[in-house]
């Protein structure tokens, strides 16, 4: 039962390519570094939109709406991500009072695709390239950053393939099950130190960069729509944790201590410019939500969600050299679980147009234990817009969340503390348009 | 209008008035009157030496700064100070040699009243109480007679200096000496520790209103001049144990052979270099004197006793309502897993561990500031005070403010980076080797307390 619209096999290989193509480097925007920005509609309701289904990301939203999907339906898009600032401060006992810092300004687009397809009245099957985890800190002036020793840059980078089925139980009810491929690559950079034995100073050694293959985890996603009445619906997800074992190599590239005696030495005890095999480990978190959406007029739609990160798995990241040519560490992050509300209206003013606006609070699941330049978290309350056309067979969505953070401060040495004292504030906002191009029959 | 001149008023006060802007919250601490009381640690003593570049970077100035003081004065001595300052010449093998040329001289000699600083360099508990001047052990002056300067001991001139608060850091002399020379019969016995100390304590409470903030005893096995030098022989070519019929070639102690728990001391690097302690046919067959090594149960009796000592400091400062500071504690922390700092790794091992300084017993410039920052958080807890914590980096980082000698260093370096690079293997890290003059040093300071530099030996008075 072939439909108008539906793409070949080699049209999807293609798209899915381009997507992993295009897939970067992205930041934290979602609290820790999960990115709920999956289309544009969604994001001009603040990502409110668990228990609405007319949006072909109900893929990657909830499941559960892809079975009232009663003809094909298709979006692709992206997210322009940019940070308007991204300030450091430091305070004493280190690196000091006066200190500052701030990150290179991003510039990423990090994609979204999604098709639905009827197979019967009852069943559809849909698949969404979506990229729901990213980050990417990285420092301005490497050389000279206070927090080179802990982090010059961090990034880790994924794309889930996400193919789905649906079942419309009754007219009211639909539910829906996916699998996700979770492709991810890890990038760590930063400074060596070592206390020059000639002069007590700490001084610069190597630069470490550390490189993941594009590594590969599973996991699974489900959901339920039910609307019970014309103007009541409640939808609720959930997305499985993700683990990814990563393998790549580490190089120590070579930095002149300013001690001429000192360099001699080093390359008898730093192995330079050779490739060294790491392994390590990042557990993406489980991810619930529930949602609400009132239809207080047939153009008026207005929906509360919540959101659940279970974000406590990400308690440490091992970096682990089986070669025993580095000391085996790991990155202690402690994190715990957290959550987020959002509320959005979407109204219709006339068949064509639709315009949105919503509200988004997100907590940090970073304690302040682990703040730091690798990853420096913060709450963020978020405003958003949105406009909506809706035309034959094409619609465009454009949606605008921005991002107050938080300010963020380290401000307590803790006992047992691995990372080490990095005093001082981070101070952040930011600015995501997403634009997401659709097709139904 | 009577509003609008108060507040012109006050911001003229404000803006007039040294320091009134930057006023830090002390609490129910009051620093009008900072005194620092000790021994060479509270001193500022970096690499075997009472020298100003130091002085004016140990922790009581520090205190002082954060605190707001702003005349915290101090028995400074010029470069290259009080024995002269060691300092290491190329590493293979690590040679450390004392700055060249007569000893510095006092800068300070003539403030006309009490230093802040009172501490003097090899004190215990019990010459604080006693002794004001080294003539009568020693036939001249030393290093008490430059910090007292014959106006009493140093328990009466912080009484007789009238302080608002007092920091208290002394008892490390009262085990020190059998640790660095492996005699246990050089630890001071409890009861008379016990004693000495109340006696301090109580006169210092009640004969001053002064808050204090004290500190016990780090144990002998957190320092690198105890921990640094392996048991068994080591390879210098590959760093690596030499392994005989399957097992490691442990070093002649003065009882025998040594074993794992021993403790071989940063001072028996010379006798090491002739071949002492070494079997034959690599070394003499001889033993280390017994003044080289530490046994594991000499060790452990010096740790048991710091720990009675430091339970009577506790609860001594327990009694007087004085903040306490855990240094026993940091330094095992230092010696075991070590502290990161901003990424940055420090630990107690010599020379590549950023804390103890070249004698392998004082801390670095950083050591101090970490020191610090201890009492400042303990200060803050106890007094209800925000004093800020000292910035770290510049101890890190600062060239002028690492290496007591580091211009001197630095051109020692240069002259002898030929040989070293072309010399270069890991032995290094295995192969410590203090010159004579250095050992001269280092025994005035570190083997009998008291000692001036000037050759004079101080005798223990209890």
């Amino acid at each position: 039962m072939r439909r108008r619209g539906a793409l070949s096999w080699k049209a999807w290989g293609v798209m899915a390519l381009g997507a992993m193509v295009i897939a970067p480097g992205t930041p934290v925007f979602a609290a820790g570094f999960s990115i709920f920005e999956q289309s544009a509609k969604a994001t001009g309701m603040a990502g409110a939109v668990t228990a609405q289904s007319d949006d072909p990301a109900t893929i990657f939203y909830n499941v559960g709406g892809m079975a009232f999907f009663d003809k094909a339906g298709g979006s692709a898009g992206f997210t322009y991500i940019t940070e308007t600032r991204a300030h450091f401060t430091g305070a004493n006992p280190f690196p000091g009072e006066g200190v500052t810092a701030s990150e290179k300004k991003l510039q990423v687009f990090p994609p979204h695709l999604y098709w639905v397809q009827p197979i019967t009245p009852q069943f559809q099957i849909g698949l969404g390239i979506e990229t729901p985890f990213g980050l990417q800190t990285q420092w301005n002036n490497p050389d000279t950053f206070a927090g080179r020793y802990l982090s010059t840059l961090a990034a880790i980078k994924d794309f889930d393939i996400n193919p789905s089925l649906s079942w419309r139980v009754t007219p009211e009810l639909g539910i829906g099950a996916g699998f996700i491929i979770r492709k991810s690559e890890v990038i760590l950079e930063r400074d060596v130190p070592q206390v020059d034995p000639f002069t007590f100073h700490v001084v610069n050694v190597a630069k470490v960069k550390l490189k993941s293959n594009y590594d590969t985890g599973y996991g699974f996603d489900l959901g339920i729509m039910h609307k019970p009445t014309p103007w009541l619906s409640w939808g609720a997800s959930y997305r499985s944790q993700i683990n990814v074992n990563y393998s790549g190599e580490a190089v120590l590239f070579p930095r002149s201590s300013g001690d001429p005696v000192f360099d001699a030495i080093l390359p008898h005890l730093v192995p330079y410019n050779t490739s060294i095999g790491a392994k390590t480990e990042i557990k993406f978190p489980a991810q619930a939500s529930l949602g609400f959406a009132f239809k207080a007029t047939p153009d008026l739609t207005f929906e509360v969600d919540g959101n659940w990160w279970g974000w406590k798995h990400f308690d440490t990241v091992p970096l682990t050299f089986p070669s025993g040519q580095l000391p085996s560490s790991v990155i202690i992050e402690r994190w715990k679980n957290s959550y987020a509300v959002r509320g959005g209206i979407n109204w219709a003013s006339s068949p064509a147009w639709q315009w949105r606006l919503g509200y988004v609070f997100d907590e940090s699941p970073q304690p302040e234990q682990t703040v730091n330049p690798l990853l420096p978290d913060a709450n963020r309350n978020g405003i958003t817009a949105g406009i909506g056309f809706r035309g034959h067979p094409i619609d465009l969505d454009l949606g605008v969340l921005y991002l107050f953070f938080s300010d963020r401060t380290r401000a307590k040495t803790f006992a047992g503390d691995q990372l080490g004292d990095f005093f001082g504030t981070y101070n952040t906002r930011a600015l995501l348009v997403s634009l997401t191009v659709g097709f139904h029959q | 209008m009577y509003r609008t001149s108060a507040i012109v008023s006050l911001l003229a006060l404000v803006l007039l008035v040294p320091g009134a802007a930057l006023a830090v919250n002390t609490g129910s601490a009051d620093f009008t009157n900072y005194v620092s009381a000790g021994d060479s640690l509270t001193a500022g003593f970096v690499s075997g030496s009472l020298i100003d570049t130091s002085q004016q970077h140990d922790y009581p100035s520090i205190i002082a700064s954060q605190a707001g003081v702003a005349d915290f004065e101090q028995p400074l001595v010029s470069p290259p100070g009080i024995p002269n300052v060691l300092h290491l010449v190329g590493l293979f093998p690590a040679v450390i040699v004392p700055e060249p040329g007569p000893q510095g001289h006092p800068e300070n000699l003539n403030l006309p009243r009490l230093y802040n600083n009172l501490a003097v360099p090899g004190e215990t508990a019990g010459t604080m109480i006693t002794v004001k001047s080294d003539v009568p052990s020693t036939g001249h002056p030393g290093l008490h007679d430059l910090i007292l300067r014959g106006f009493g001991t140093q328990l009466q001139e912080v009484i007789g200096a009238k302080p608002t608060f007092v920091t208290l850091w002394i008892g490390n002399n009262d085990a020190l000496g059998a640790a660095t020379t492996g005699d246990v019969t050089k630890l001071t016995p409890l009861p008379v520790f016990t004693q000495e100390y109340q006696t301090i304590v109580g006169a210092i409470a009640s004969m001053t209103h002064a808050k204090m903030a004290i500190a016990n005893i780090p144990d002998v096995t957190s320092i690198p001049f105890v921990t640094t030098i392996p048991t068994i022989l080591v390879d210098p070519t590959t760093n690596q144990p030499v392994i005989f019929n399957g097992h490691p070639v442990p070093l002649i102690g003065p009882k025998g052979l040594l074993g794992p728990s021993d403790h071989v001391l940063l001072s028996a690097g010379p006798d090491l270099a002739k071949g002492l302690g070494i079997p034959r046919p690599i070394g003499t067959g001889l033993p280390l004197p017994a003044s080289d090594v530490l046994l594991a149960a000499d060790a452990a009796t010096i740790d048991n006793q710091i720990a009675g000592y430091n339970a009577v400091i506790q609860a001594t400062a327990q009694q007087v309502g004085a903040a306490f500071v855990d240094a026993n504690a940091l330094l095992k922390q230092l010696a075991t897993t070590g502290i990161e700092v901003g990424g940055i790794p420090f630990s107690a091992a010599f020379l590549t561990g950023g804390v103890f300084a070249y004698d392998g017993v004082h801390p670095t410039h950083f050591g101090y500031a970490f020191v610090a920052n201890a009492f400042i958080a303990a200060i803050n807890e106890k007094f209800g005070a925000d004093i800020p914590p000292a910035d770290l980096s510049a101890a890190m980082f600062d060239e002028s403010i690492g290496n007591p000698m580091a211009a001197a260093a630095a051109a020692s370096r240069e002259s002898s980076a030929a040989s070293s690079s072309s010399a270069a293997s890991p032995m290094v890290w295995t192969q410590y080797l203090f010159t004579a003059e250095a050992m001269r040093n280092l025994e005035s300071v570190l083997v009998t307390p008291g000692g001036t530099g000037s050759g004079g030996h101080h005798h223990r008075h209890h």
